[in-house]
C-alpha cells in the first residue's frame, strides 16, 4: 500500500510540529525519517496511524482519503521505541491479540489462531519463548515480540517509532539487518523513525531528513550523504568540518570575480589527506590529538585559531606516524560549498580551496 | 566468614526492630489482650454467644450490608477515579478534594445527614419512598452510610495505578484492531485489577467496623438492622464485658480470614506474570537459540 502526504501541517500550541509536509512513500518501500529530536519524526508517524490528528492537509492510503480514519481501521502496524506490550498477557496472547479482537465473523479459529500467532513466534525466532511474559525477556526480545505482533494482523503498512532506540548497540545490529530482512520478506511499506544516521543509512531504501518541522532533504542513503541539499543535512550525517572565514577571505573563485558573497565549505574529516612535507595548495597545521578508535585513527589539528578534525585509516597513521606537537600539511580531497540562503555552489573542485 | 550483604541504606536492624516493636504495641497487644480476656469463656460459650439468633443476624447485616457498599464503590470509585485521571475539566481539583471528605468528616455528622436526607420527609427520602424504596432506619440506610464513608478508599487506591497506565498501550491495542470496549476489558481492567481488589478490601474492612454513622442511619432494630459493633456496645453497657468481647474476638477472626483472602487473590493476579525461573535458565536450556 502506498502512503501519500498531501500538506500535513501540527501545531502543539505555539510549537510548529509539522509544517507543511509533502511526501509519497511507495509501495514496498523502507523509508526511514530521519533528525534530531524535537524535528517533527514522531509527528508525523503517529499522524500516519491516525494516533494524532493533522491541523491542515491529507493523508492518502492507496490513492483513497484516510486523513479521518480511526487508528483501528487503517490495517497499520505500529511499534513503539518501549515496546507496549501488554504485561498480563504471555508472548503467545500478545501476538494473538489482534486476532482475538477481530469481529466475530472475521475471527479465525482457536487452532488457526494458534498456527499464525506459532508461525509468527517462528519468524521472529522466538517461539520458544510462547508462554513467558514480557517481563521475564530482554530488551531485544521484547521489540522482536512488538513486532511480531504488530504483524499478526497483516497489515498494509508497519510503522516503527524508534524501534531500537532503548537497545544496546550490539543487538540493535543485530535487529537493523533482521528487520531489513523482514521487510523484504513480508512485501509491506515500511516507515521507521530514527535520530540514529547510522541506522537510517544502513537500513533504508530512501531517507527523509526533516529538522524543525520541515523536511530538509528527501534521497537513497548515498545521495543524502555524499549530497547533501543543504548545511544542516551535512552536519547531521556524520561529522564534518566547517570553514567560514576562509572561503570568504581567501576563496580564490570568489576574489576573482569581486563577488562578496557569504559562503561556507563544508569538508568531511575522512576527506582531508595529510602529509609531512608542504603540499601544493595544502594549509600547515600543527598536531594536537591522535585518538585510535576503532578502524580509524582521530586526528585534531591546529591551523591558526581553528580546530580541524581529520580521520586517517590505521594503515595511513602507520606510514605517517604522527606525535603530537608535529607539523603537517593538509589538503581536502573534496568538499561542498552552500551560499548564505543555505543552497548548495558548484565550485570547481580543483580551485575551490585555494587560499 | 559469612559474607555481609551489602545495603545502600544503612540501619535495617534498627528500622526492623522499630517496626515490630511499633505494631506490637499498636496492634497486637490490645488484640492479644482482647483473645486473653475472651479466652476466660470456654470455646463452646464463644460458639454459643457468636451463634445466638441476634448475633447471627447482627453479623449478616455487618458483613452483607459492607461487601454490597464495597461492591458499589468498587464499581463507581472507579469510575470516580478514572474520571478524575483520564479527563481535564473545570473545577476537577475542587471534586479531587471533594472524594476525600468522608475522610474527615465526623462519621457521626455523616449518620445524621444522610438520615435526615433520606427520612420519609427527607429531600431524598420524600421523592424515594412514595416509589416503596425505604432507606433511612433500615438495612439500605447502612449500606448508604458505610457506601459515603469507604468511597475514598477505592478511588485513591486506584488514582496512582491509573496514572501509571501507559497511553502507548492503548494506542497499541487500538493500532492492532481493538475497539475502545475490547481495549478497555481486555488491556486496561486487567492492570488496574489487582489495586481495585486492595481498594475493595481496604473498603471493606472499613466498612465491617464502621459504627458512628451507622447507628444514626440505620434504625437499630435487632435482627433487622442491627450491626455487631452496636450488639457489643450493648452488651458492655449491660456489663456483660465477656459477652462482648466473644463477639469482638469472633469478628476480628471473621475480618482477618476475608481479609487473608483478598490479599492472597490480590498477590495472585498482581504476580502471576512476574515469578517463574529467570529467562538465563531458560535460554540456557534451549541451547541458546536466542
Amino acid at each position: 500500500m502506498s502512503i501519500e502526504i498531501r500538506n500535513i501541517s501540527k501545531r502543539f500550541g505555539n510549537f510548529v510540529a509539522l509544517d507543511n509536509i509533502n511526501l509519497d512513500i511507495p509501495t514496498g518501500e523502507l523509508v526511514a525519517l530521519l533528525g534530531p529530536s524535537g524535528c517533527g519524526k514522531t509527528t508525523l508517524l503517529r499522524i500516519i496511524a491516525g494516533m494524532e490528528s493533522a491541523d491542515q492537509g491529507e493523508i492518502l492510503f492507496s490513492g483513497a482519503e484516510a486523513t479521518h480514519l480511526h487508528a483501528r481501521d487503517r490495517n497499520v502496524g505500529f511499534v513503539f521505541q518501549h515496546y507496549a506490550l501488554f504485561r498480563h498477557m504471555t508472548v503467545f496472547e500478545n501476538v494473538a491479540f489482534g486476532l482475538r479482537v477481530k469481529p466475530r465473523k472475521e475471527r479465525p479459529s482457536d487452532a488457526e489462531i494458534k498456527r499464525r500467532v506459532m508461525e509468527l513466534l517462528g519468524l521472529v525466532q522466538l517461539d520458544w519463548l510462547a508462554d513467558r511474559y514480557p517481563s521475564q525477556l530482554s530488551g531485544g526480545q521484547r521489540q522482536r515480540i512488538a513486532l511480531a505482533r504488530a504483524l499478526a494482523v497483516e497489515p498494509k503498512v508497519l510503522l516503527l517509532d524508534e524501534p531500537f532506540g532503548a537497545l544496546d548497540t550490539k543487538v540493535r545490529k543485530e535487529l537493523r539487518r533482521w528487520l531489513r530482512r523482514l521487510h523484504d520478506e513480508m512485501h509491506i511499506s515500511s516507515v521507521f523513525v530514527t535520530h540514529d544516521q547510522e541506522e537510517a543509512l544502513e537500513v533504508a531504501d530512501r531517507v527523509v531528513v526533516m529538522n524543525h518541522g520541515k523536511i530538509e532533504q528527501i534521497g537513497s542513503p548515498d545521495e543524502v550523504y555524499s549530497a547533501p541539499a543543504s548545511p544542516f543535512v551535512y552536519q547531521f550525517l556524520g561529522n564534518v568540518n566547517v570553514f567560514h572565514s576562509r572561503v570568504q577571505g581567501g576563496y580564490a573563485e570568489v576574489e576573482r570575480h569581486e563577488v562578496s558573497e557569504k559562503t561556507t565549505a563544508f569538508v568531511r574529516p575522512h576527506d582531508i589527506d595529510i602529509a609531512l612535507q608542504p603540499l601544493e595548495d595544502g594549509l600547515q597545521a600543527t598536531v594536537q590529538h591522535v585518538h585510535p578508535i576503532g578502524p580509524l585513527v582521530r586526528i585534531e589539528l591546529q591551523h591558526n585559531s581553528e580546530i580541524v578534525e581529520v580521520e586517517l585509516s590505521r594503515e595511513r597513521h602507520e606510514a605517517l606516524q604522527l606525535v603530537v606537537g608535529q607539523a603537517v600539511w593538509f589538503r581536502p580531497r573534496q568538499m561542498r560549498v552552500f551560499g548564505a540562503d543555505q543552497l548548495p555552489r558548484s565550485t570547481p573542485e580543483k580551485q575551490a580551496f585555494l587560499f | 566468614m559469612a559474607a555481609k550483604t551489602h545495603r545502600v541504606l544503612p540501619g535495617f536492624g534498627l528500622a526492623l526492630g522499630y517496626t515490630l516493636v511499633y505494631l506490637s504495641l499498636l496492634i497486637l497487644l490490645p488484640l492479644g489482650g482482647m483473645i486473653l480476656k475472651a479466652s476466660e469463656l470456654g470455646f463452646g460459650q464463644i460458639v454459643d454467644i457468636a451463634l445466638s439468633e441476634r448475633s447471627l443476624a447482627a453479623f449478616r447485616v455487618t458483613f452483607g450490608a459492607s461487601l454490597i457498599a464495597a461492591l458499589i464503590n468498587g464499581f463507581f470509585g472507579l469510575i470516580v477515579a478514572w474520571i478524575l485521571v483520564r479527563y481535564p475539566f473545570p473545577g476537577k481539583r475542587f471534586v479531587d478534594a471533594l472524594v476525600d471528605l468522608p475522610f474527615a468528616l465526623p462519621t457521626a455528622v455523616a449518620g445524621i445527614t444522610l438520615a435526615t436526607l433520606y427520612a420519609g420527609n427527607g429531600w431524598l427520602g420524600r421523592y424515594i419512598e412514595p416509589l416503596g424504596f425505604k432507606v433511612a432506619y433500615t438495612p439500605w440506610g447502612i449500606v448508604v452510610a458505610l457506601t459515603f464513608i469507604t468511597l475514598p478508599f477505592v478511588v485513591r487506591t486506584l488514582q496512582p495505578v491509573i496514572e501509571d497506565i501507559e497511553t502507548e498501550v492503548e494506542e497499541a491495542a487500538a493500532s492492532l484492531g481493538a475497539s475502545r470496549w475490547q481495549t478497555f476489558v481486555k488491556v486496561i481492567f486487567p492492570a488496574i485489577f489487582p489495586a481495585l481488589l486492595t481498594g475493595f478490601a481496604l473498603a471493606f474492612a472499613r466498612a465491617v467496623g464502621e459504627y458512628g454513622s451507622v447507628i444514626f442511619i440505620a434504625g437499630n432494630l435487632p435482627l433487622i438492622s442491627e450491626i455487631t459493633p452496636l450488639l457489643i456496645i450493648s452488651k458492655l453497657e449491660q456489663y456483660d464485658v465477656l459477652g462482648a468481647t466473644a463477639l469482638a474476638v469472633v469478628m476480628l477472626g471473621l475480618s482477618f480470614i476475608l481479609l487473608l483472602a483478598v490479599n492472597v487473590l490480590q498477590w495472585w493476579t498482581a504476580n502471576r506474570h512476574k515469578n517463574n525461573e529467570p529467562l538465563e535458565v531458560t535460554a540456557a536450556r534451549a541451547g541458546g537459540a536466542a
